[in-house]
């Protein structure tokens, strides 16, 4: 048994790439369609634009680059989709240069459904260098940062922005984003000087990391993730792509897990196996039959093995070559 | 359906695919891909700082406008290019320090606003506002919440020793930051899986007659060429090892 | 003279940039905000100038590899090949992209490229959480059971099998996960504001670059 608990621990890699490919694949062809509960944090960015009365400034920064589109496009195209409902005045911009061409795509996509006019109803204003210093340029003057818009017309002119001086003109700001710039940027170099309200829309990697904002009122609502993606296109009442692949995620979540409780369990009964606590005033060790210090996340191949020269590629790492961000 | 659309997903098809690939081993589909998102992706960036930056931000201003006082700046950015020229590139830090001054001077009064009082403010609120209420799940949150704040500063505290009191605070600190680096490898499964789960959505959707089997034809294909370069290289290897005995 | 507009004189634009910036914040005056106005607009040109920076850092490496001949310089080729193609067809399209040749190429290409590059990294969390994601210790068991119940709990098959595990990953990111970014933030927070003050008073100087 210890043996075999071994030898599933040095499994090819590939073998679980294939597991992950298929529990990706199946649900998207065969979707089952379970209930998503809204969560509290989503339903007050809803609220917020549902109380915003016709006419209202909606501001939305589509900050980030094709690496995030799979769960942040769905959250802007139900964003809009709501906004236009509303008969909001949208104005779209992005603080990320690759994200330039999504950011177009997704606002005249969903405002030519709606039959909006650009410059009438909606605006695009493009991108524009700087991250932060763009929201204190838009915070002191719209005109200046952005003296024409993304199609080269002069923004002073365009009838949907009449009135907005601003960003104090604008009445909610919401910033979807794949990092820094992103809403983190908006809140201390926007929000906090110009008083807007701001909401946040963000990948998974990086919500965790914003509730201490949403605690504060800093920011309004977070929608985070594809997850986040659904639950808005619940409450909009529309089947987009966040609902799409919610089975999908609830597939791949479970495999993960079932590989993580497998990993233990095989540690378990693998041979020389000890469990103790981290004590950080305690010298570092550099490797002996039982385990290495720290609360380790593994960065060896074997629970009981000391440290010796590699000649292999790291099966953890993988091989020298291997994308890693 | 257009023929730019039709071409179109045979080459997004493709050079997903070509990417995808990495997973079974490097490979020169994988470094072609790689290499070309690096050359797209440079082009699209010089296009877009031509566009939006020079023409919209100073060509329209300078010349449209009148306003002649952005060529400092615009100067200024031309200063920054001498890097290259190593017998000037002192000029360069002219600019740098206008950017990092100006940057470093915005950020300290927002961040001290928004990230330190905001937040301390936040952690104290709702303990304050308590007052005679019973100690329900709110009161045992807001505890919680002050005594993960408090420990985990502790713990980053490294400029008194670690014992005693200090000690048993930093250890609790350790274990809010547990959960929290729990939390966030959670979302960040979430997130990663999304990106699977986005690439695999239009490879299905390239896959269905409409776009003739893109997703499929271009599977076959890639997976024979993988398995001729498998088999070019692992000749090339014994071819070599033979020359060599 | 070379001392100070080398070293001196940069030192000094830093300190005026940044304490007179600083000091804006509290000044509400309409000479102080007009001054962020335009130093802002400023910093955008600037800034856009500095972006070429980076693109003539990565032609000057693939230029080299091109030009000595060493292993794998045809892909080197395909980057500057690529770049020149994207940037031809971008100027024929004025810098628009709905139905030019440049949305074609963003479409078709970079959303593929660039989407595909990051979704590896979902198969490789997967390898890597197999091979090594272990309760070594009584923290590492923490993470563990708390990165189980938030992908268990936030997804709809674990709250549809066990109701309570939305509510439950709720209350771990709105509670014990929050206090410890909360502190993570007011810590990261303290060391960039003296950060910024050691560069605004000259003692940080890595942003100069080179020696003097």
């Amino acid at each position: 048994m210890r043996g075999l608990a071994g030898k599933l621990l040095r499994l090819d890699r590939r073998a679980i790439f294939v597991l992950i490919a298929l529990a990706t694949l199946i649900p998207l062809l065969y979707p089952v369609g379970l209930p998503i509960r809204v969560s509290p944090e989503v339903k007050r960015v809803y609220d917020h634009i549902e109380s915003l009365p016709a006419g209202s400034v909606f501001l939305l920064s589509l900050d980030f680059d094709p690496a995030s589109k799979p769960e942040l496009y769905p959250m802007a195209v139900a964003l809009l989709n709501h906004a236009f409902r509303r008969d909001l005045r949208v104005v779209t911009m992005t603080l990320w240069v690759t994200g330039t061409g999504m950011a177009e795509k997704v606002v005249s996509g969903v405002a030519s459904e709606y039959g909006k006019r650009r410059g009438l109803d909606y605006a695009f204003l493009g991108y524009s260098p700087g991250g932060a210093n763009v929201i204190i340029n838009m915070g002191q003057d719209l005109n200046a940062a952005f003296p024409a818009d993304h199609y080269g017309e002069r923004t002073a002119d365009l009838p949907v922005l009449g009135g907005v001086r601003s960003l104090r003109q604008v009445n909610y700001v919401v910033s979807l984003a794949a990092g820094t710039p992103g809403v983190e940027s908006w809140y201390v170099y926007g929000k906090e000087k110009y008083g807007f309200e701001l909401g946040g829309g963000v990948t998974a990697v990086i919500a965790p990391g914003l509730y201490p904002f949403l605690d504060t009122g800093q920011i309004n609502g977070l929608i985070g993730g594809l997850r986040g993606a659904a639950e808005y296109e619940i409450l909009i009442g529309m089947k987009g792509k966040g609902m799409a692949g919610m089975d999908a995620q609830s597939a791949t979540h479970f495999i993960i897990i079932g590989l993580i409780l497998l990993c233990n369990l095989f540690y378990v009964l693998a041979p020389g196996t000890v469990v103790r606590s981290f004590d950080p005033s305690a010298p570092l060790r550099t490797g002996s039959a039982q385990d290495g210090p720290g609360p380790s996340t593994g960065l060896r191949t074997g629970p009981s093995t000391p440290l010796r020269p590699r000649t292999e590629p790291d099966e953890v790492t993988g091989s020298p070559d291997e994308v890693t961000r | 359906m257009a023929t730019s659309v039709f071409i179109g997903a045979w080459v997004a098809a493709g050079l997903t695919l070509f990417m995808f690939s990495f997973l079974y081993k490097d490979n020169p589909f994988f470094r072609f891909g790689e290499h070309l998102y690096v050359g797209v992706s440079m082009g699209y960036t010089i296009v877009r700082i031509h566009y939006d930056v020079m023409m919209k931000s100073l060509y329209g201003p300078v010349v449209q406008e009148g306003k002649w006082w952005l060529l400092v700046p615009a100067l200024l950015g031309l200063l920054v290019l001498t890097r290259f020229v190593p017998k000037v590139s002192w000029l360069s830090r002219i600019s740098f320090a206008v950017i990092v001054g100006f940057g470093s001077g915005v950020a300290i009064p927002r961040i001290i606003s928004s990230n330190i009082l905001q937040q301390v403010q936040g952690t104290l609120k709702p303990l304050l506002n308590a007052g005679s209420s019973r100690f329900g799940m709110a009161e045992l949150n807001a505890l919680l919440i002050l005594t993960g704040v408090l420990t985990v500063l502790v713990y980053f505290f490294f400029s008194i020793e670690h014992k005693g009191a200090i000690k048993i605070a930093a250890r609790i600190g350790i274990y809010f930051l547990m959960v929290y680096f729990g939390a966030a490898f959670g979302y960040t499964v979430m997130a990663r899986m999304s990106l699977v789960i986005g690439r695999f959505d239009d490879l299905i959707l390239f896959a269905s007659r409409d776009y003739a089997y893109a997703s499929l034809v271009l599977l076959i294909l890639v997976t024979l060429g993988l398995l001729l370069w498998e088999r070019g290289s692992t000749k090339l290897t014994t071819g070599g090892q033979r020359r060599s005995s | 003279m070379t001392l100070f507009l080398r070293r001196t004189l940069p030192l000094l634009l830093t300190f005026l940039f940044g304490v007179a910036f600083a000091a804006q914040y509290y000044i509400p005056h309409p000479v102080s905000e007009g001054a962020l106005t335009e130093i802002s607009v400023w910093l955008r040109i600037i800034l856009g100038f500095a972006m070429i920076l980076g693109i003539a850092s990565l032609c000057q490496v693939h230029y080299a590899k091109i030009r000595t001949r060493v292993a794998g310089w045809g892909y080197s080729l395909v980057v500057y090949l690529s770049m020149l193609i994207t940037v031809a067809v971008g100027f024929w399209a004025g810098g628009q992209e709905t139905g030019t040749g440049l949305g074609w190429i963003y479409t078709y290409t970079l959303l593929a490229l660039q989407g595909t590059m990051f979704s590896i990294l979902g198969f490789f969390v997967a390898s890597a959480a197999f091979r090594a994601f272990r309760a070594r210790s009584k923290e590492a068991t923490v993470l563990l059971v708390a990165a189980i119940l938030m992908m268990f709990g936030r997804v709809p098959l674990g709250e549809y099998l066990v109701p309570a595990a939305g509510p439950v990953a709720g209350w771990l990111l709105n509670v014990l996960s929050l206090a410890a970014r909360r502190g993570i933030i007011i810590g990261i927070s303290l060391g960039g504001i003296a950060t910024s003050i050691k560069i605004i008073f000259g003692i940080e100087r890595s942003y100069l670059g080179g020696r003097d």
